[in-house]
């Protein structure tokens, strides 16, 4: 796959991931292993073409694999894929995390210093 | 986990007037982020913060104060082109909320915009600064960006 190509599909991955029915979509295959837009559409208020429509794109970005089953199609979640789309947004999260436990220390220290400032000057202190 | 944002919560011992200034003045940001800042924490003020040495291939990143009311809320958009206007789509939106809580201040840190500026360019911008600063670096994570990085540029 072209780097162009590459850059293209994870744009494509992040939007298919970013809709709340298709999430769900993910949630129920991951519980229940496998399922067709039939079954889906019994355990979710939309309709059954709805959901295969969903399917299609979550299909079209690899989150999804499918194999014929009868007049229809079942589908099973690529872990890989979808692992790959949550490790990419837990790096994001993990620098954020790394930068709030730095401001949590300079905010305390800052906090602690004027206390200290307080307790050497009884005449001001209560 | 909503995907789309970031959010982040820590509880900190000391007032909401000390960990807004420690959030929002250039000063501060120095010491927790990027080796350079200037803006006036001011909404609206438009400004840069800098990874890295300015004069030695350092990267300088647009920055745009959207709100500030001392000591509840400050927000900025980071990662913006340096010719464009601030606005959903082009940055990253990061929103700090303090509550008193306690004797101290329960800070909420969110950022989104990942899904608006298209995944793998906010998501790059970001590993790319992570990578400069020294923080959260794993070459094996990058690895795999640095071809479209050299794409793009």
């Amino acid at each position: 796959m072209s780097p162009a190509v590459a850059e293209k599909v994870d744009d494509d991955l992040w939007s298919a991931i970013g809709d709340p029915t298709r999430r769900l979509v993910l949630d129920l295959l991951l519980v229940d292993g496998a399922g067709t837009a039939t079954t889906l559409s019994q355990q979710m208020p939309v309709t059954r073409q709805a959901v295969a429509k969903h399917l299609g794109v979550l299909d079209r970005v690899g989150l999804v694999r499918a194999t014929p089953a009868g007049r229809e199609k079942r589908y099973r979640v690529d872990e890989a894929q979808l692992a790959r789309a949550a490790a990419q947004l837990s790096s994001v999260g993990s620098a954020w995390d790394a930068r709030l436990r730095r401001i949590k220390r300079i905010a305390e220290a800052i906090q602690r210093s004027q206390q200290d400032q307080q307790r050497d000057r009884p005449d001001r202190g209560e | 986990m909503e995907f789309g944002s970031i959010e982040r919560e820590i509880y900190v011992e000391a007032s909401p007037e000390i960990v807004f200034e420690v959030v929002s003045s250039p000063d501060h940001l120095k010491r927790w982020w990027p080796d350079d800042a200037r803006y006036d924490p001011t909404p609206g003020s438009v400004g840069e913060i800098v990874f890295g040495d300015r004069d030695a291939g350092g990267t300088v990143v647009p920055f745009t104060v959207v709100d500030a009311r001392p000591p509840r809320t400050f927000s900025f958009r980071w990662t913006h082109p340096a010719d464009e206007v601030a606005a959903e789509g082009n940055s990253l939106l990061v929103t700090f909320d303090l509550t008193p809580s306690g004797g101290g201040t329960l800070l909420r840190m969110t950022e989104t915009g990942f899904r608006e500026m298209g995944w793998e360019v906010a998501v790059l911008e970001q590993e790319y600064q992570g990578h400069l600063t020294g923080w959260d670096f794993y070459l094996s994570r990058l690895a795999p960006y640095v071809a479209t990085l050299e794409v793009r540029r």
